[in-house]
């Protein structure tokens, strides 16, 4: 509750400086620039402290465990869907992840957060799609990557259906950053406002004023905390693997060769 | 003025399709037990576009309808 306070003081001060037209901008934008630098000092203050019990061998420390988890975990997911030469997108999508999950956590104790502000959330999804734009156009050319999208070549009087399915494909595109971005906001924006609604019923329905019965919805939200960040992360490394078909091939080979 | 029935049309059809994931998904995981892993990632993923549904229309109804 302090903390709170402390930023709306500082926002209020913040609110001094700016113009008196663009008040409310400045203030919701002032908003997720504080949230988000307390979302990287919890980062790296986490990070830090988890650095410190890795040594040569083996990891001390629970924190330092955890990380490694985590990583393995990460790495799994992205080897996963891109074949060995997914290793490269590891610091991109591992970035993700860290990012979104430290800031959905504090959505839990903190009535803003990054991730609970919509322009935060399409921000980043259209980097996430921004760069699946840039490395299907680095694997196949601008030109190969746009005739990608026209599905597969049918000939004769089909042409009319490769051009629906081009109009379709660049529409489903688009929305994907739609999607990405509304899903994350839904989800924690939603978590806040679903606490504020089970407080305002228990307060009149059973009359109990004293305890604010959202924060009994905690337990779910944070496994949608994590569950967000994982899908964000895992999204990201499927539409570059629909992308770039580098070392798909050979995933699918090592596997018919152990399955026979 | 009725917005709430469009609500509660829309999360109808969002239960029943995240039921049939899961449903899918458990029939898959008790068939073969050492495929949970993949099942449970998929589940996931697939959930995840059918939650997306939801909040597109709570949104689109909020910001074109005033509800």
């Amino acid at each position: 509750m302090d903390l709170t306070r402390l930023t709306t003081t500082l926002l209020s001060k913040v609110e001094q400086f700016g113009s008196k037209k663009e008040e409310a901008h400045i203030v919701s934008s002032a908003n997720v620039f504080v949230y988000f630098a307390f979302v990287l000092a919890v980062m790296f203050l986490t990070i830090h402290i988890a650095k410190k019990g890795v040594n040569g061998r083996v990891f001390k420390g629970w924190l330092a465990g955890a990380a490694e988890q985590l990583y393995l975990f990460i790495e799994n997911m992205v080897v996963g869907t891109m074949g060995a030469g997914g290793r490269k997108y590891m610091p991109f999508i591992a970035t993700f992840w860290l990012v979104i999950f430290f800031a959905n956590v504090i959505s839990l104790f903190f009535p803003h957060s990054p991730t609970a502000d919509l322009s935060f959330n399409l921000g980043m999804a259209l980097i996430s799609i921004g760069y699946v734009q840039y490395q299907g156009i680095r694997a196949n050319g601008f030109f190969g990557h746009i005739k990608h999208f026209a599905g597969p070549k049918l000939g004769g009087a089909m042409v009319i259906i490769s051009g629906m399915i081009f109009i379709i494909e660049i529409i489903s595109e688009v929305l994907k950053n739609l999607s990405l971005s509304l899903r994350l906001y839904g989800n924690i924006y939603g978590g806040h406002e679903a606490a504020e609604a089970i407080s305002n019923l228990a307060g009149q329905a059973m009359h109990l004023n004293w305890f604010p019965a959202g924060t009994l919805l905690v337990p779910i939200k944070l496994l949608a905390c994590v569950v967000q960040a994982m899908i964000f992360s895992l999204l990201t490394c499927v539409y570059i693997s629909l992308v770039s078909h580098h070392d798909h091939d050979e995933s699918h080979d090592l596997e018919a060769a152990g399955a026979h | 003025m009725y917005n709430f029935v469009g609500y509660g049309i829309a999360m109808l059809g969002v239960g029943i399709g995240l039921g049939l994931i899961g449903n899918g998904a458990m029939h898959g995981m008790s068939r073969q037990p050492e495929a949970i892993g993949k099942l449970q990632t998929v589940m996931l993923i697939a959930m995840a576009f059918v939650e997306v549904i939801f909040l597109v229309t709570l949104f689109l109804g909020k910001s074109l309808l005033g509800g």
